[in-house]
């Protein structure tokens, strides 16, 4: 009797994925050993500090800079500067600033991008209404607010119908309203199947819109998954109410535990078994524990405890 | 050819339009302005307003000209991040820089065009000049238009390595003296310059400088083939440097 047939279950690659990429300038490492895996259709959060090497990274994502090692792959194919073009027909991008001539209208500069990619009317319609920039097309970019540059730049990008949106920083700049804009246009985006990296150094203004997280740190990546993953690979202190946490501290000293205000004692990085042995250790000791339970902490603390609050 | 268009539309309220209409008109001008101010015709007629207005433009305003277009053409790429959206586009390198090189070799044809008009217009109201300039002429604007391309093409890879607006222009006008010098010094082995080929059209029928005065098959075909040898070799110089090079950090 022969066996069914068993389908092989259908792993997407990553539309991008970085293998070891590095970049050094004077023999300072700018970007180091970073391995990236930004799945499809996802909103990918690249986060760090200023500095940290995030538009460093995006520079080798689009090839605008060439890795001193390691590589890049952008939808399974190489991105090298002999593949650079052809691949970039589906990536629409926004790197440090907006871009836009200043002595063109953003009807012209639309134009612009329509003949430069051979693209037809309707797509280029469709980007500025995405963006809603529709009542202001007969402007000058240069009398444009940076809300409105910011805008513009992402319907030239968007105008491709790119597969891959990689965009820096793209709130800078922005008022409330204008964040909320542009989170709420990357979720569409990601709803229509596009895959979106987007940094930021403020994690409060990516949080929201992102499902899957990389941070950056000093040039490494020092976490990447999702949210709850996030959490979870930090674990919170354990925090012990007690009768006299002074002589708890000082019980707990080989746990580096700290007192936390009141009856309160903190213990950081500590697994079940190590907290059911620093319970005993007080009751051992004839201090009264009160309650045991976790620190609550938000995806802003585990973040500037990762980074370790550098340059935010 | 899309690059190219692209190019066009980036034209419109560029400053570059100026340029094209006042260099040669001031030129053709001041090129007249002492005989106007005696009076009288030329000694010469149509000759000898060409040579005062055509024969000092070629020594080093025309070369000026191109570069200050050139540096107008690629400043907008350097200004925010233009360049990053340039090339982070799917428009291959060759076709960046022939648009680029086209836009500035079509800015100066048409900056002849104004000169000729401007010479036919000085002849005929200034100096109240008999007939029409002689076709040779006409010849000379054409071939000068053509002649311009290896600058076009020089000036515009200097434009796109360097930021600064005003270094290609210096670069444009040290380099046309020494073609000058050169072309009076070692003949048509300057022609290697493409400052000294402009210099060189542009005194062509003159009888000045190096200048026989009369205009041969023999003048014509080392000038030509040297415009296309510069040409070939500043597009293919360009495109290769400019796909290697890294944008800035």
């Amino acid at each position: 009797m022969s066996s069914p047939p068993v389908t092989p279950p259908v792993v997407t690659p990553p539309v991008v994925a970085t293998e070891n990429l590095t970049k050094t300038y004077g023999g300072r490492s700018v970007v180091d050993d970073l391995n990236l895996s930004i799945p499809a259709g996802c909103v990918y959060g690249f986060l760090g500090p200023n500095g940290s090497g995030k538009s460093t990274t995006m520079k080798m994502l689009l090839s605008l800079i060439q890795p001193t090692g390691g590589r890049v792959q952008i939808m399974g194919r190489p991105m090298t500067r002999g593949t650079r073009r052809e691949l970039l027909g589906s990536i629409g991008s926004l790197i440090e600033a907006p871009p836009g001539y200043a002595h063109l209208t953003g009807a012209e500069n639309m134009r612009l991008v329509q003949r430069l990619l051979g693209l037809n009317r309707e797509q280029i319609d469709d980007a500025v209404r995405t963006v809603r920039l529709q009542d202001q097309m007969d402007k000058k970019v240069r009398n444009y607010s940076l809300g409105m540059k910011q805008r513009l730049g992402i319907a030239m990008a968007l105008a491709r119908r790119p597969r891959l949106l990689i965009l820096d920083e793209p709130t800078n700049g922005l008022d409330p309203a204008g964040i909320e804009e542009i989170r709420g246009l990357l979720r569409r985006l990601a709803d229509d199947g596009v895959t979106v990296m987007v940094s930021s150094h403020l994690l409060g203004e990516i949080d929201k819109t992102a499902n899957v997280l990389g941070i950056l740190s000093q040039g490494r990546m020092i976490f990447q998954g999702t949210r709850s993953e996030l959490m979870t690979a930090s674990a919170p202190d354990v925090i012990i109410s007690c009768s006299d946490p002074q002589a708890a501290v000082a019980t707990l000293r080989p746990f580096d535990a700290r007192h936390a205000g009141r009856s309160d004692v903190a213990i950081p990085a500590l697994d079940d078994q190590q907290t059911a042995g620093a319970v005993a250790a007080l009751v051992g000791q004839r201090i009264g524990v009160y309650g045991v339970r976790r620190d609550e902490q938000t995806l802003e603390d585990v973040f500037m405890s990762l980074t370790a609050g550098g340059g935010l | 050819m899309g690059a190219f268009n692209a190019e066009l539309l980036k034209l419109k309220r560029s400053l570059s339009w100026p340029v094209v209409v006042l260099l040669p008109v001031s030129l053709v001008l001041m090129g007249a302005a002492t005989q106007l101010a005696q009076g009288g015709q030329p000694d010469d007629g149509w000759h000898t307003v060409w040579v005062q207005s055509v024969g000092f433009y070629g020594l080093f305003p025309l070369a000026t000209g191109i570069a200050i277009i050139g540096s107008l053409v690629w400043r907008c790429e350097h200004r925010g991040s233009n360049w990053n959206a340039l090339m982070s586009g799917p428009t291959p390198t060759l076709h960046i820089v022939v648009a680029k090189g086209l836009v500035i070799a079509g800015l100066t044809a048409i900056m002849q065009v104004v000169l000729l008009i401007s010479v036919i217009l000085m002849g005929k109201l200034g100096f109240g000049l008999p007939g029409m300039l002689p076709g040779q002429y006409v010849g000379i604007t054409v071939l000068l238009a053509l002649m311009a391309l290896p600058i076009a093409f020089l000036q515009s890879a200097l434009s796109m390595l360097i930021r600064s607006f005003a270094a290609p222009i210096a670069v444009a006008l040290v380099a046309s003296g020494i073609s000058v010098v050169a072309l009076n010094v070692v003949g048509d082995a300057a022609l290697a310059s493409p400052y000294a080929l402009v210099t060189r059209t542009a005194l062509l029928g003159t009888g000045t400088f190096s200048d026989p005065g009369s205009v041969t098959a023999g003048d014509l075909i080392p000038i030509l083939a040297a415009a296309v040898f510069l040409v070939l070799a500043l597009v293919v110089a360009s495109t290769v440097i400019l796909e290697r090079r890294d944008t800035r950090v």
